[in-house]
């Protein structure tokens, strides 16, 4: 065996340098000998697919020099052409790879943040490069491409000749290029370059800014902003000498092309939201936009639609999930199961949907399982024509080299495909690929076939002659030896380089022992040799008596298993269909109604809601004709729950430490519409979160003040109107006392030191202002830099963002009063604010809100005087007072929290429960809106099986906008469905493999750790 | 706005019975608390009822009770009067302040250390004590944390001048925390599931190694008398878990998926243990195994959010209404930690809000801990012969706004101020010189 196998791969190389390297230096000088075999070929009796759905049935396609010159069925063959016939084979235009890293220096490994070992120090900065190491928009495919012969033979064994490779560093990674995948050099491998600009969401972690997915954004902005400012300003420096000179940024002058949308950016996204966030910046930047999708784009089809953009489309698909046991099934989820169950019909659903889409192997950990992959999405009601096209033609258009490549059309690049079948069927072989006109073998057809019946005579032996029958594939023969009637199956059975080997056990034909022969295939006769178990050597020759014949293929074509379910928003879990509807008019009856109003509390009250607004609320009512009733008999009615401070429903981390002054991020980038924290949150009452960024820095990021919309949108969530807001932080968080001994060094390190970068920061922003007015005014030529994280503290001084600053100690609460006294501006709200009873009568004369725990203490140092009468004692002071959540948990029943304001203070049940209603909503300046029951307000409502002030209610409906989000009768029903989903394709999981033990890669939906808040800067749940 | 005098006046009536935190004085005579209502727990609840008690225990309870002459009437019209709440896993006293690590006793270095012990390291001078006690909690377990094997952990009275004093009984059980079986595929998690799985068995070695050995140590030390076997060595490790393996005190086993709970299960039999599984998450789906094998579970906390994506969002507050349909044996703990631990009474409340009968839900507080960690002797309900450990409040103490009037621990009527009341007196002082109150 062994010598057969190295006798095969001997003729392999020598059949590779027997074809002429089509690739010839144009320019460099030729070493020894010139090679110049002729580059002519004219491929006969193939049926040629010249592109999607345009078929020649049996032509002829003729090259010459690696371009196409001609293609037909009765096209003529040159004199000079060397011949191949084609017969039983189908010819196809190479394949294009849309995304690859192929010859693409490696991805840096990422660093960590916490107390792990500090990141690799930054290499060395040569040149004009952004600041930002994560900005590499200079960088191009074209000049860092190192052909990878490796990686290109195995791309090429899946029909691949043809690819788009990316840089891969950073977020702005610079542009890609498309590259032939032969053998030659990176020079004469290039089709074009600088296709597209590619960014990703990507940080390296550690604690290098941005080290979040909102930083990254963040840092994408500002890129944005900063090109066209380098842009103008290099245009006006030039004809203003005397002017400043502007840097250079060699990385914002590769970016001029992607200002125009001349050049497209290629957003790399790691799910379906995450495509819509690209989509979003694009819009605001007008970019051309190009993604490369994730696989689950089907999940939010319709807007994935509507963002317009081409998708770069990997068919990564799960593996199955591990449901074996019942125990393992437990920490599955219905979204893993969904997403195993549903992905391979992302291709299709696109289709379905006309999105525009090229296909990639990207993403995938093993390439090779890229054809097996597409072979399921075609199961699963891609077309083949579709899938061709998005393999050939659409990366052809999209990357500006149709003209060249993507069909099998004269004049274009001699990329072929040469398949014994359909290219996609199961079990097609790719014979071989040709490149640039080079000829790269697969699994070349064999020339010469050995197979069917076989007569030998053998002297010397114990029998007279043999009949031999060769079946099966070239490659993989299958033998039998026969005499006297009797069968013998050969054991091994080989043909390769015309010489067949054949080993079997003789005993049943009279050849005791096992019997090895070699004969090789000649003039049509096997003539050869062969040794008996006794040492003795026979010698025999053959002739063919049958040629062979391919048995049919018996095997039925099984329909496909398609996914079991239809769609939900959010995907999975407790999703819907669609969202809950809006009836023209509710009316509920005889509750306890809690409006947080001038109306108080109401016995036996009624409360009418019209089209979303809360139109009348009193006793006795009129019910309208055609209203909706909820019989609220018993029941409590209260405003919808306010938390003023979450960090719900975000992406990612909500904090972005790599510097200590982060206003220019904002949680609005990364509203995650799909955390199950939401429905949970509703399920306790919950309405409005303000979901704020940590209290990592001194000056945070923007928050988002959200509706609990579930299902919708993240951009519908947002709160129509809500004033924009910023978090500040003072004390132990910014000043990093409780991040870990390696975090001493970074400003500001005291209490001190807070006051001082943020008092900086308000002198910088008034001089922004002025550099501003004296361009405005023509003093200046060059126009002042735009920057966003100055441009929000402006708007804080200028009183167009509310500050909500994290606190704890009286001292620093105190300081950032009398600091926005200074500048002309009032803090909104002070956030945990534990020690606000000590400064009460300044918070109140300030007109400063308290948003605070309503208990905790003593988690930190700063918090050692903590109290419970807190809440009390600054509402007692005349402060507006709320109780918030900072937890997942927590935000699920602030109602309970609202009634230590009762127990430690003695605050009236009616004023306790605005802390969590009203007051928060003032807080947030959105009390025109939400906040108590009041005619015209949001019909923002929640039902409570009692009081909502008692340990022992429970939330049972809870409304937003007069659309019912939760009800508590309906989250049985949907429980009983998720069980019956779940077992469903618990089951489909167990049959699909037998085991069952793949595990499923996390999906993007995966539960976050509990409390996910700011925890990691504060030691303690929260803050 | 102050709308509750009531309130008020019962923190002036503790205030005159008991100065600022100053332990109580030894009951020095018969204490009869008269007319309020009386939540006996373990029986009929007493309307307008007197309970006496002396010495510190309690002598009698009815609505005919004899009050002999010279005992002290309190009289509490208009009162209920339950037995006080126990917290059944906390780390009261052995820490201060989370973030600080000076004033953290809670988790010693390595992995084994069944020989440590919680009580030798209660801080009576915490301020997290007084907090704790006024919400009607005069008795907490104090446990060690970490590692595979903490330590023992220790029933604490919250009142006295030293740990020693205030240690009721010690050790109450040794804790030992059961390694995550499953693998852990979500993105926050950074091993290997190799990783991961190599983990899980080092940690189950350690804890199945420990036990045979200690039973190895104890077999020896035990033949020590007869003729021929040598003396062994101390090994302070294994001599804290032979009162285990006597079944003297019960291993309380952090166990909260599915296979923890049904490998620790399986192991305690294998060993002859016996565990109370603690935290408990899944428990009601080993509910047939645990009610089997007479395993309680001590349900931590009920306040939180579901582990899994799929699982309904009351699942945590349902399980004790689970177990008790189940048969399984269950009491309620608050968060496990310190200085909220106050809001144990909450836990169970809303346990009861999701399906538990509101009186079961106050014995998860009293009688049921109390009978799981051994204590029944002493605490958990209201009879003659037990500790006068109880609470004097103005409504259900289950509720946020009822308030602890008076608190009795062993017939001593002890302090419910703290450094939070304190801190509002001080605060209120300056409001009201400004003029504001």
């Amino acid at each position: 065996m062994a010598t057969l196998i190295t006798l095969r791969r001997l003729a392999l190389i020598a059949l590779l340098v027997g074809i002429a390297a089509l690739l010839q230096a144009q320019i460099k000088p030729a070493i020894g000998i010139r090679q110049n075999t002729p580059a002519v070929h004219a491929f006969t009796n193939a049926r040629i697919v010249v592109s999607p759905g345009v078929v020649i049935d049996k032509g002829t396609l003729v090259m010459r020099d690696g371009v196409i010159t001609a293609v037909g069925k009765n096209a003529a063959i040159p004199a000079d052409a060397r011949v191949w016939d084609m017969t039983g084979m189908t010819l196809y235009p190479g394949l294009i790879d849309s995304y690859s890293d192929l010859g693409m220096p490696k991805k840096p490994e990422g660093g960590r943040g916490g107390d792990g070992p500090p990141a690799q120090p930054a290499a060395e900065v040569r040149g004009m490069k952004h600041w930002n190491g994560n900005v590499n928009a200079a960088q191009r495919a074209a000049d860092l491409f190192a052909p990878d012969a490796k990686a290109a033979e195995k791309l090429r064994g899946m029909g691949f000749t043809t690819a788009l490779v990316v840089p891969q560093k950073g977020i702005f990674r610079g542009s890609s290029a498309v590259v032939d995948l032969g053998d030659g050099t990176a020079n004469q491998l290039l089709v074009k370059s600088d296709i597209a600009q590619h960014v990703t969401f990507e940080t390296g972690g550690g604690d290098d800014y941005p080290n979040s997915l909102m930083g990254a954004i963040a840092l994408i902005r500002q890129t944005a902003l900063d090109a066209q400012w380098h842009r103008d300003a290099m245009k006006v420096a030039a004809s203003n000498p005397s002017e400043p000179r502007p840097e250079f940024v060699a990385d914002l002058a590769a970016l001029e092309d992607v200002l125009t949308a001349k050049e497209p950016v290629v957003f790399e996204s790691t799910d379906e939201l995450s495509l819509l966030r690209a989509a979003k910046i694009a819009k605001e930047f007008s970019w051309k936009l190009w993604v490369r999708g994730s696989g689950s784009e089907y999940r939010r089809l319709d807007a994935v639609k509507q963002a317009g953009a081409p998708i770069i489309l990997p068919i990564n698909f799960p593996d199955v999930p591990a449901v074996q046991l019942p125990e393992d099934a437990l920490n599955v989820s219905l979204n893993d199961l969904r997403y195993w169950d549903e992905a391979p019909e992302n291709p299709a659903r696109l289709q379905k949907a006309g999105v525009r889409f090229a296909l990639t192997t990207a993403t995938l950990k093993d390439p090779g399982t890229f054809s097996a992959n597409l072979r399921k999405a075609i199961d699963r009601g891609l077309s083949a024509d579709a899938a061709l096209a998005a393999l050939t033609t659409t990366p052809a258009q999209l990357f500006g080299i149709a003209h060249k490549v993507g069909s099998l059309e004269t004049g274009k690049i001699a990329n072929i495909v040469v398949a014994d079948g359909d290219l996609f069927a199961e079990k097609t072989k790719i014979r071989e690929t040709w490149v640039d006109g080079k000829r790269y073998e697969v699994k070349p057809k064999a020339e010469i076939d050995p197979r069917g019946t076989w007569k030998a005579t053998l002297t010397q032996a114990s029998v007279d002659t043999l009949s031999i029958a060769l079946k099966g594939e070239v490659e993989s023969l299958a033998g039998t030896v026969s005499s006297h009637g009797k069968d013998s199956k050969a054991t091994t059975a080989s043909f390769n380089d015309l010489r067949l080997g054949l080993v079997f056990n003789g005993d049943s034909i009279g050849m005791p022992g096992i019997v090895r022969m070699t004969g090789t295939l000649a003039g049509g006769s096997l003539v050869g040799s062969g040794e008996l178990s006794d040492g003795n050597v026979f010698s025999f020759s053959a002739a063919r008596t049958a040629p062979f014949k391919a048995e049919p293929d018996t095997s039925k074509l099984k329909p496909p298993v398609m996914a079991s379910f239809t769609p939900v928003y959010p995907p999975a879990e407790f999703g819907r269909a669609k969202l809950p509807d809006q009836p023209a008019s509710v009316f509920f009856r005889d509750a306890t109604v809690w409006t947080s109003g001038p109306q108080g509390i109401i016995e036996h009250g009624d409360v009418l809601v019209e089209r979303g607004r809360i139109s009348r609320v009193g006793k006795g009512l009129s019910v309208p004709s055609g209203a909706l009733v909820i019989d609220a008999t018993g029941k409590h009615i209260s405003s919808g729950l306010i938390d003023c401070h979450s960090h719900s429903a975000a992406a990612g981390s909500v904090n972005e430490t790599g510097d200590a002054i982060t206003a220019e991020v904002r949680i609005g980038d990364i509203i995650d519409a799909d955390d199950i924290a939401i429905y949970r949150e509703l399920a306790g009452g919950l309405t409005v979160a303000n979901v704020l960024h940590g209290s990592a820095n001194a000056i945070g990021g923007q928050n988002q003040v959200i509706k609990l919309r579930w299902g919708a949108l993240p951009e519908e969530m947002k709160f129509e109107g809500a004033m924009p807001g910023i978090k500040f932080a003072l004390g132990e968080n910014p000043k990093q006392s409780n991040w870990g001994d390696r975090y001493t060094s970074r400003y500001p390190q005291t209490r001190e030191g807070v006051e001082e970068i943020i008092r900086d920061e308000f002198r910088s922003a008034l001089d922004y202002e002025r550099a501003t007015k004296d361009y405005q005014s023509g003093k200046t030529k060059i126009a002042p830099r735009r920057d966003l994280q100055t441009e929000a503290i402006l708007e804080i001084l200028r009183g167009k963002r509310l500050v909500h600053s994290h606190s704890y100690r009286q001292d620093e609460i105190l300081m950032l009063m009398r600091l926005a006294e200074e500048f002309g501006f009032r803090v909104a709200t002070f956030q945990h604010v534990l020690e606000g009873y000590k400064v009460a009568d300044v918070m109140a004369k300030h007109g400063a809100g308290g948003s605070t725990f309503s208990d905790w203490w003593a988690y930190k140092y700063e918090v050692i005087d903590a109290i419970p009468y807190n809440g009390a004692l600054m509402h007692d002071a005349g402060v507006v007072v709320s109780f918030n959540s900072d937890s997942d948990e927590l935000a699920r029943h602030l109602n309970t929290e609202a009634a230590k304001a009762v127990k430690y203070g003695g605050i009236s049940p009616e004023e306790a429960l605005k802390f969590v209603t009203l007051n928060p909503a003032k807080q947030l300046r959105i009390d025109k809106k939400v906040g108590s029951i009041e005619t015209g307000k949001d019909a923002d409502l929640v039902v409570w099986s009692g009081s909502p002030l008692s340990t022992y209610s429970a939330c049972e409906q809870t409304w937003i906008d007069g659309r019912k989000y939760f009800d508590r009768a309906e989250d049985r029903l949907m429980n009983a469905e998720i069980a019956h989903e779940r077992a469903v394709l618990i089951q489909k999981a167990l049959g699909a493999k037998k085991g069952g033990d793949d595990k499923t890669p996390p999906t993007s939906k995966s539960d976050k750790p509990r409390s996910w808040s700011e925890e990691d800067y504060s030691g303690k749940d929260g803050e | 706005m102050k709308q509750t005098p009531m309130i008020l006046a019962a923190v002036l009536l503790a205030a005159l019975a008991t100065a600022a935190e100053i332990p109580a004085k030894k009951q020095s005579g018969p204490i009869a608390i008269v007319g309020g209502t009386i939540h006996t727990v373990s029986g009929a609840t007493i309307e307008n009822g007197t309970i006496l008690f002396d010495k510190g225990k309690i002598v009698a309870l009815g609505s005919q009770v004899d009050i002999p002459a010279g005992a002290t009437r309190i009289d509490a019209a208009g009162k209920q009067i339950y037995p006080g709440m126990i917290d059944s896993r906390t780390t009261v006293g052995l820490t201060e302040i989370g973030a600080v690590r000076a004033t953290n006793d809670i988790t010693e270095t390595g992995t084994v250390n069944p020989n440590i012990r919680a009580e030798v390291a209660v801080n009576p001078e915490s301020e997290i004590i007084p907090v704790t006690r006024a919400n009607g909690i005069p008795v907490v377990i104090t446990s060690p944390d970490g590692g595979a094997i903490s330590g023992t952990a220790a029933a604490i009275e919250l009142d006295g001048w030293t740990w020693e004093e205030m240690t009721l009984r010690a050790p109450i059980g040794l804790v030992v925390n059961w390694p995550n079986m499953t693998i852990n595929h979500a993105w926050w998690e950074r091993r290997s599931e190799e990783d991961q799985k190599k983990a899980r068995d080092k940690q189950l070695n350690e804890i199945r190694g420990a036990f045979r050995d200690a039973r190895a140590y104890m077999q020896a030390k035990k033949s020590e008398s007869q003729s021929g076997i040598p003396y062994h060595k101390t090994d302070l490790r294994w001599e804290a878990i032979i009162p285990v393996l006597e079944g003297k005190i019960p291993v309380l086993v952090s166990a909260d998926e599915v296979q923890q709970i049904e490998t620790a299960v399986a192991w305690a039999d294998q060993e002859n243990i016996h565990i109370i599984i603690v935290g408990g998450y899944d428990s009601w789906r080993a509910a047939d195994l645990l009610r089997a094998k007479n395993i309680p579970v001590i349900v931590m906390p009920v306040y939180r959010t579901p582990t899994r994506r799929w699982e309904a969002y009351d699942d945590p507050a349902t399980l004790p209404k689970k177990l008790w349909d189940a048969g399984v044996r269950f009491c309620i703990a608050g968060e496990g930690g310190a200085s909220n631990e106050r809001n144990l009474p909450y836990h169970a409340a809303t346990a009861a809000a999701y399906g538990l009968p509101k009186g079961e839900a106050l014995k998860a507080v009293t009688l049921y801990p109390a009978q799981i960690l051994n204590l029944a002797d002493r605490l958990g309900s209201l009879e003659p012969g037990k500790d006068a450990t109880l609470i004097v409040t103005n409504g259900d103490p289950l509720e946020t706004s009822t308030a602890v009037e008076m608190e009795f621990i062993e017939g001593k009527q002890i302090s419910l101020t703290s450094r939070h009341t304190r801190l509002d007196d001080k605060y209120l002082e300056k409001y009201r010189r400004l003029g504001g109150h």
